[in-house]
């Protein structure tokens, strides 16, 4: 009686032991990411015919949403565990760098293999590439129904002219039945490229917060315009500008590539154009840019990491670069792709390139977070004024500096 | 001495997986609090501070704001719960037609995922678009400013959570309700009593010792609700002024990286309810009947 009992307790306890160790299996590889429904299923694709080449590997994968995604693999990765390659955006290289939790994928990968990628496609820090993109982008760009707008003006001046005109009660109830323009205006993401456009931008060389500038000012001072005119609904966010656009009952969307196969789908036919001039400085919007790719997380044992690059190498190959860019209309990573004639005559990647030659990358340092966090209650406030253009500089900034000093505390 | 071997063994696995996941993380939380573990540290290896956390915390001017925000969250969504789930408990305890169907439809709330029932609510909060603003709209009445001003986003929040948590209390006290002799109510029939006397006299007593728990258990969920703040307002929207302690400490670790800092802010929140806690039990004095 003893031993089985004794047995049977000591396997429970194994159990549990065992549960918790991580997975040395040399055959099996596993990917995290936080890609959208369209594009899991072309990674789904591929992953499976990389198991065909390679017969007896399996890899998992698990989605999260891109939030999620970086707590978890913070978390996992502290704990010595984790996905053998973590994809997306290239803001969160910098938080995953610095606490040592990805490999720098210049002692794998081959000078000459590197070079195949464009500049703005490496997640870079420091010197070091932590991540091989797959696409490159991530920017905002100014989408249009041709339904009801034939070409959109190239001047902030004449675009909310249009815009007003765009508005329109149909059925005479007083209520809005369509919006000139459609945006999310809770997320900073939104506004920052007409901080650029205004001349400014969030961050200097060094990673110092640049929030207290007049180009803050003025670019508050004209998204708040924007609300006052009434050609964009108050407190609209992502999912109900989505919704307005694809009902059809907005003119203009301000959203990125992810978004743009699904209108296609929905039946709207759209046009893409650069988010126009602004007229006061004569400079262009610039939204921010980003590439998307797969980090390798330090923890991949010995035994199957020359598998897992090769399954890097894979994803970032020019074909499958390739079938991302042509299936969903990103732009790829590569300088080999982009030369393609089916990439570089497609009409919309065209526009796309057009906007993200105008665009900045976005800052990978940690401390973009701070920057996000300070912007966007100070924008929200602006636009629902309770909080003057004029007060909003001067909060952030000093909100800014004190949450970077705690962070590095 | 062979009883007390078996014993211990049959206890080993629960203790290990007790130690493991409850006992080793709270000492090691401790241990985390007393360091400045952070984004730069944590490669290198984080410092001992000793109770450096513990000190800015406690001068920190916006705890005391949050932990008022947090008791008034925790009190208002209690309370309804517990007075919605007992009334409609108490309806519900009646024959009636349908008393089924009703029963499966007030249970939905509680059966839906509180990530989708957050979102969606806050879909509905949407100034021009969201239903309650249509709805008042009908009624004649100003649109609601529910997630740009920092009162009506909490307001938002609790009336989100008030939906989601009064099914679990209603279970509860229909539960309770169902275990009370039936003689009792006869008799006081025969005394005369009224319907307000029998609810006074009888049901309340005799549901106490099952909700008492049941409170106790719902003060401590709310109380460390993280999703319905964090979904409804957006993170603690508009401008941070939403957050209950939970959600600035989830924001303090997971967004700022300052895991040290938000170690410490756990252990005062965890010191928080056990008091509250230990007061609520002493004062219910059911804790040896339950």
């Amino acid at each position: 009686m003893r031993p089985r009992l004794a047995a049977i307790s000591f396997s429970l306890c194994a159990c549990v032991l065992i549960s918790c160790a991580p997975g040395d299996d040399p055959l099996r590889l596993s990917v995290w990411e936080q890609m959208d429904p369209a594009q899991q299923k072309v990674l789904y694709r591929q992953l499976r015919e990389f198991e065909q080449l390679h017969p007896g590997v399996r890899v998992e994968t698990n989605h999260f949403e891109t939030e999620k995604l970086r707590t978890q693999f913070q978390t996992a990765a502290l704990a010595g565990s984790g996905p053998d390659l973590v994809y997306g955006p290239a803001d969160q290289v910098g938080p995953f760098s610095i606490m040592g939790l990805i490999e720098p994928l210049e002692k794998y990968v081959s000078p000459e293999s590197l070079a195949v990628f464009t500049e703005a496609s490496l997640g870079t820090l420091e010197g070091h590439v932590y991540a091989l993109a797959d696409q490159v982008g991530n920017h905002l760009t100014l989408v249009y129904n041709r339904s009801y707008v034939d070409s959109p003006p190239d001047n902030t001046d004449a675009w909310l002219a249009q815009l007003q005109e765009l508005t329109v009660d149909e059925d005479g109830d007083g209520k809005i039945d369509r919006y000139g323009l459609v945006m999310n205006l809770l997320e900073p993401f939104w506004f920052v490229p007409w901080l650029g456009g205004f001349g400014g931008w969030v961050m200097d060389e060094n990673g110092a917060p640049t929030l207290d500038t007049p180009a803050i000012t003025a670019a508050m001072r004209f998204m708040r315009e924007l609300v006052l005119l009434g050609v964009v609904p108050a407190s609209c966010d992502y999912p109900l500008a989505d919704t307005l656009f694809m009902q059809g009952r907005a003119a203009y969307i301000i959203n990125g590539p992810w978004s743009w196969q699904s209108y296609r789908e929905g039946g709207i036919e759209i046009g893409l154009a650069p988010l126009p001039r602004v007229s006061e400085t004569g400079r262009w919007p610039s939204p921010m840019t980003s590439p998307l790719g797969y980090s390798l997380n330090v923890h991949v044992p010995e035994a199957r990491r020359e598998l897992v690059l090769e399954l890097l190498g894979f994803l970032t190959s020019a074909e499958r670069v390739g079938e991302v860019s042509r299936e969903l209309s990103a732009l790829p990573s590569r300088h080999d792709v982009a030369q393609w004639p089916m990439i570089a005559g497609d009409p919309v990647l065209k526009a796309s390139w057009d906007q993200l030659e105008k665009g900045r990358p976005m800052p990978v340092v940690p401390e973009m977070r701070v920057i996000w966090d300070v912007l966007r209650p100070a924008y929200q406030q602006v636009l629902a004024g309770t909080m003057d253009p004029e007060e909003a500089g001067p909060w952030m900034q000093n909100q800014a500096l004190k949450m970077i000093e705690e962070m590095r505390r | 001495m062979r009883t007390t071997r078996n014993f211990l063994l049959f206890v080993l696995p629960a203790a290990l997986v007790m130690v493991t996941v409850v006992a080793w993380p709270f000492v090691y939380n401790i241990w985390i609090s007393l360091t400045n573990l952070g984004l730069y540290t944590i490669r290198d290896g984080a410092s001992f501070i000793g109770l450096a956390n513990y000190l800015r915390i406690l001068s920190e001017p916006d705890l005391w704001s949050y932990l008022l925000r947090t008791l008034i969250w925790t009190a208002v969504n209690v309370f309804f719960h517990v007075v919605i789930g007992v009334a409609l408990a108490l309806l519900l305890n009646r024959p009636f037609r349908g008393r089924a169907i009703y029963r499966a439809l007030l249970i939905i709330p509680w059966a839906l995922p509180q990530y989708i029932a957050a979102l969606s609510w806050r879909g509905m909060f949407n100034y021009e678009f969201g239903a309650f603003n249509l709805l008042l709209g009908e009624l004649g009445l100003p649109a609601v400013p529910w997630l740009s001003h920092e009162h009506w986003a909490f307001s938002a929040a609790i009336l989100t959570n008030i939906w989601l948590g009064f099914p679990f209390m209603m279970v509860v006290a229909l539960g309770g309700l169902q275990s009370i002799p039936k003689e009792m109510f006869e008799a006081a029939e025969i005394d005369g009593a009224s319907r307000w006397w029998k609810l006074r006299y009888i049901t309340i007593p005799l549901l106490k010792p099952v909700m008492a728990p049941a409170v106790i258990l719902g003060t401590i969920w709310t109380f460390n609700n993280l999703n319905v703040i964090w979904l409804v307002t957006n993170m603690g929207e508009p401008a941070d002024k939403s957050h209950i302690l939970v959600t600035y400490v989830y924001k303090a670790a997971f967004n700022y990286y300052r895991y040290g800092y938000a170690a410490a802010f756990g252990v005062v929140i965890f010191l928080i309810l056990a008091g509250m806690t230990w007061l609520n039990w002493r004062r219910s004095q059911v804790g040896y009947e339950v």
